[in-house]
């Protein structure tokens, strides 16, 4: 299909069926709003296009900059908007707590003013949340800026009305279905329940409505706790029939479960609507009954969410490769200590191989003379490969305090290797008054 | 119908025991007189072991050092000298009365602001200065000049997304003082870097550890040797028992302030939230009350944090690796539940808006920390004249004895089961940490009340004066710290 402009692409995403042999629940119709197909990646790209769209050429005329309270998706996409029309924007946040989505909006140029962490002695005559920074920034210079402010702006329910509400209503009357019985979204600046919801009320005002929130202090990108919801403009509790608070842990389990069960590629926000969705529906649906038809909303992709992935589940980035089975107790007695004396006069006369098993700062601060350095982690994967020392010289393992040391050395010597630790590591080395020899950090500019 | 607005407070088991154990509270009160501030040492051992396992558990080699300022109390102080900890004194008296607790100078370190004064009493001592500025590593360079050398530590600031602070060395200013430790070399043993956090922010706490090791290797570069990084305190307290309720009182709150409701709030306060036309936003001034996250699991979290500058290894094993010592400077993480203040209601009267307000004979400084809304409940308990404050829940606030109209104790509304009666107890829970001491003034010529220590011990409460408290004779021989055990320095 051929398009024009970039912005054309925004909306109409497919709506997709859930296999109910995958989800479990026969009675349910479960759909998803595969809203990652805008075209910046997310459910944000309607809102932004939504604000800015009618003021676009008034702020482009007026030479402003963009300002908004965002950390996600909505200042990616509103930097990319503006971008294409010279537009400038300034996404003052609190702390950015995923990587990739601080290094695009870094990559797109926007300039970020992230908020230090609350005192925990506060002075109320200086508040450092968003709104009040943003209010302050704008007064300090009249003109300059132009704040669509996502959290309070009604366009923002807007884009969802018309759009996602109208599109899943009009696909599903396509297919004969009348009315949509659940409608289940996570709560961010709540435009999209809210907007979607009102269009679906209006074809079946038996819609229930379920809000997905984060479990209290803990974290989930793009929604809130209940609590961090009272700071937004747009957020009305009597709006929804539930409000279902999701832990981080079965956000990503359930993020996991949308990809390899349905092939949906999808963020942990939208994984926390998942798993939010089976347990309301499987509660309500229980028994016999009419069957019923259930949507809910994913927001954006998988990918730039990997380092939060790995964080909170760093078991299922567990490396595949082969590990190499401990040493056993008896192996680990049979290993061979050197004092640090007995290594000086190893390395006099027999060309040891030295390898200093700690990061790379503590190498470069001071190491025994002659010592490569090879981090433990990655020994472990050399080792699981085979072990990458010269035979015929004897080899030398030192850590911090001698106990990697003999680990290293016992399954080196499982392998045949004449290998030895460092009794007391480093740490004895230094103590027996012998020579750190240092390795500044490179320069390598030319 | 259903219940009010409330904030209830945790209690530790053993305060809590000394509560319920009839008369206990009104005896010390009569033997002392009201209002008292009531310390429980057993409490403050309880929160050191359990920092302690968290510590055992990843790091090599550390050092607590009790931050005496969270609190006078002499019987606090003895119990950490008695467990084997360090102790930082911020102050000639602070140091004075760590001296006085038994603490010798090398489980002394000095830290926040220091004058001329203080540094010439410090210089020749051996306790460890934690430097906040370059004149005052100048000065302690001249002073030490040709017959003594002082061991500093560094104490930085400016760190990236930190908010600025008026303490510390600016980043920028990091090379000019490791010039001049360098220079002073016989004069100044430099230790290490140093920094403390007014944020509980983990995020804020892992970049400045990661610039601090950056700082350490260009230190070691100028063939200085560092071996202790200082990651000071600001450990955070869990005053709250409920965080739902919590969550319920600071919503009714809100609603009322946007005059929805019944009003909850004394004069025309609003506790640091903003009102206009889209509601009541904003971060309360109270925000701490609501922390769930014990000073245990900030620990725990930032010791095994992951460094983006050290291949995503964990700040424990960055700092075991360099064989960099830990220090943390923990104070109110260590007296956290370790006191309550009692205070007598006076009077309850009326007040021209129909608000019933309960008078204590106490001052809202005396269990207020810079006077910052404490948001955990009080507990009434019946006087001389027994119990029988019964009724239907009452709203009030607490006013304190100045004669000053700010005097108020709580400025947010209490739900009481009954309206209270002269005489009977108000028990302000969690006092330990700067609620007693940082802002206390003696205004009207009242005296601040005085410090009993209460040690539980064969199943009942035993109460004597603070100063007189000795953990020697508290705590049976069994439980005494093994010296040398672990990693503890």
């Amino acid at each position: 299909m051929r398009y024009d402009h970039i912005t054309d692409l925004i909306g109409n995403t497919p709506l997709l069926r859930l296999d109910p042999a995958v989800h479990g629940l026969p009675r349910v119709q479960l759909y998803a709003k595969l809203e990652f197909f805008n075209p910046f990646g997310s459910v944000k790209d309607r809102v932004a296009w939504g604000m800015l769209r009618d003021d676009l050429a008034g702020i482009v005329a007026g030479g402003r900059t963009l300002i908004e309270a965002s950390s996600g998706n909505t200042a990616k996409a509103l930097r990319i908007l503006g971008a294409l029309h010279g537009v400038g924007l300034r996404a003052v946040t609190n702390r950015i707590k995923v990587t990739e989505v601080r290094e695009l909006l870094q990559l797109f140029g926007t300039e970020i003013e992230e908020l230090p962490g609350l005192s925990e002695c506060p002075d109320p005559t200086t508040p450092n949340d968003v709104y009040s920074v943003i209010e302050a920034t704008m007064a300090r210079s009249p003109g300059t800026y132009q704040h669509l402010s996502q959290y309070t702006n009604e366009k923002n329910i807007e884009a969802h009305y018309h759009g996602t509400g109208r599109e899943i209503h009009e696909d599903l009357a396509r297919d004969g279905i009348g009315g949509v019985d659940y409608l289940i979204g996570g709560l961010g600046t709540t435009g999209s329940t809210r907007g979607t919801a009102t269009y679906l009320r209006k074809h079946n005002p038996e819609l229930r409505t379920i809000a997905v929130v984060s479990e209290r202090s803990d974290f989930v990108p793009g929604i809130r706790s209940e609590t961090e919801l009272w700071d937004v403009g747009l957020f009305r509790p009597d709006f929804y029939d539930r409000i279902v608070p999701v832990t981080a842990a079965r956000a990503v389990d359930a993020t996991v479960e949308l990809a390899t069960g349905h092939g949906v590629l999808a963020g942990p926000t939208s994984g926390a609507a998942y798993a939010a969705a089976r347990e309301v529906l499987a509660a309500e649906t229980a028994g016999d009954g009419p069957p019923v038809v259930a949507v809910f909303i994913v927001c954006d992709r998988l990918e730039p969410y990997l380092s939060y992935l790995r964080k909170r589940r760093p078991d299922l980035f567990g490396r595949t490769a082969a590990r190499v089975p401990a040493p056993t107790a008896a192996e680990l007695a049979a290993v061979p200590v050197l004092s640090p004396a007995q290594l000086a006069d190893l390395d006099a006369t027999a060309r040891p191989t030295i390898v200093d098993t700690r990061g790379a700062m503590a190498y470069r601060i001071g190491h025994v003379p002659g010592a490569v350095n090879i981090r433990d982690d990655q020994l472990d994967d050399m080792f699981a490969q085979g072990i990458p020392f010269s035979r015929s010289r004897p080899l030398v393992f030192v850590c911090p305090v001698g106990d990697a040391s003999t680990r290293f050395a016992a399954l080196a010597r499982r392998a045949g290797f004449d290998a030895m630790g460092l009794a007391g590591g480093v740490v004895a080395w230094r103590d027996a008054g012998r020579p750190l020899e240092s390795a500044p950090a490179a320069d390598l500019r030319g | 119908m259903t219940a009010p607005p409330a904030l209830p407070a945790k209690w530790h088991p053993l305060v809590r025991g000394f509560l319920d154990t009839p008369g206990a509270a009104q005896r010390a009160v009569h033997r002392f007189g009201s209002p008292v501030h009531l310390l429980f040492p057993q409490v403050f051992a309880d929160n050191l072991h359990r920092l302690q396992r968290v510590l055992d558990a990843q790091v090599r080699r550390y050092r607590i050092c009790y931050a005496h300022k969270a609190n006078r109390s002499r019987a606090l102080l003895r119990t950490g000298e008695y467990a084997g900890i360090a102790v930082d004194a911020a102050s000639p008296q602070e140091l004075a009365a760590a001296v006085g607790a038994g603490f010798t100078a090398d489980r002394i370190e000095v830290t926040g602001p220091k004058g001329e004064s203080f540094l010439r009493q410090l210089v020749g001592t051996g306790v460890t200065i934690n430097v906040d500025n370059l004149w005052e590593l100048d000065r302690i360079a001249d002073l030490a000049r040709g017959h003594t050398r002082v061991p500093v530590l560094l104490r930085v600031s400016g760190f990236p997304a930190a908010g600025v602070s008026r303490f510390g060395v600016p980043l920028a200013e990091v090379d000019a003082a490791l010039a001049v430790l360098a220079e002073q070399r016989p004069w100044l043993a430099f230790r290490g870097f140093s920094f403390h956090l007014d944020s509980g922010e983990l995020g804020e706490r892992v970049a400045a550890v990661q610039e601090c090791l950056a700082l350490v290797e260009r230190a070691c570069a100028r063939d200085l040797s560092p071996s202790v990084l200082d990651i000071g305190g600001g450990f955070r307290q869990v005053f709250t028992a409920d965080a739902d309720r919590f969550d319920g009182y600071v919503a009714a709150l809100r609603e009322s302030l946007r005059g929805r409701g019944e009003p909850m709030a004394w004069g025309g306060n609003t506790f640091g939230f903003h009102l206009d036309d889209t509601g009541v936003r904003g971060t309360p001034v109270f925000h701490k009350y609501a922390n769930t996250v014990p000073a245990t699991g900030m620990l725990a979290d930032l010791l095994a944090a992951p460094l983006d500058a050290h291949g995503g290894r964990t700040v424990a094993q960055v700092v075991a690796e360099n064989l960099l010592d830990v220090w943390l400077e923990p104070g109110k993480a260590l007296v956290d539940h370790a006191g309550i203040t009692v205070a007598r209601v006076e009077f309850v009267k009326r007040a021209a808006d129909g608000s019933v307000l309960v008078h204590v004979d106490l001052s809202r400084d005396t269990v207020t920390p810079a006077d910052q809304e404490v948001m955990v409940d009080p507990v009434v308990l019946p006087g001389p004249s027994g119990a029988g404050s019964g009724g239907a829940p009452v709203g009030v606030f607490f006013a304190g004895r100045l004669c000053l109209e700010r005097d108020l104790i709580t400025n947010h509304k209490v739900w009481l089961p009954g309206c209270p009666r002269s005489g009977d107890l108000v028990v302000f829970p969690n006092t330990a940490a700067y609620h007693m001491d940082l802002s206390a003034a003696s205004a009207s010529m009242h005296p601040l009340p005085p410090k009993l220590a209460v040690l539980h011990r064969d199943g009942g409460y035993r109460v004597c004066r603070d100063i007189e408290y000795d953990p020697v004779a508290a705590v049976a021989e069994s439980d005494r710290a093994v010296p040398g055990a672990g990693g503890r320095l």
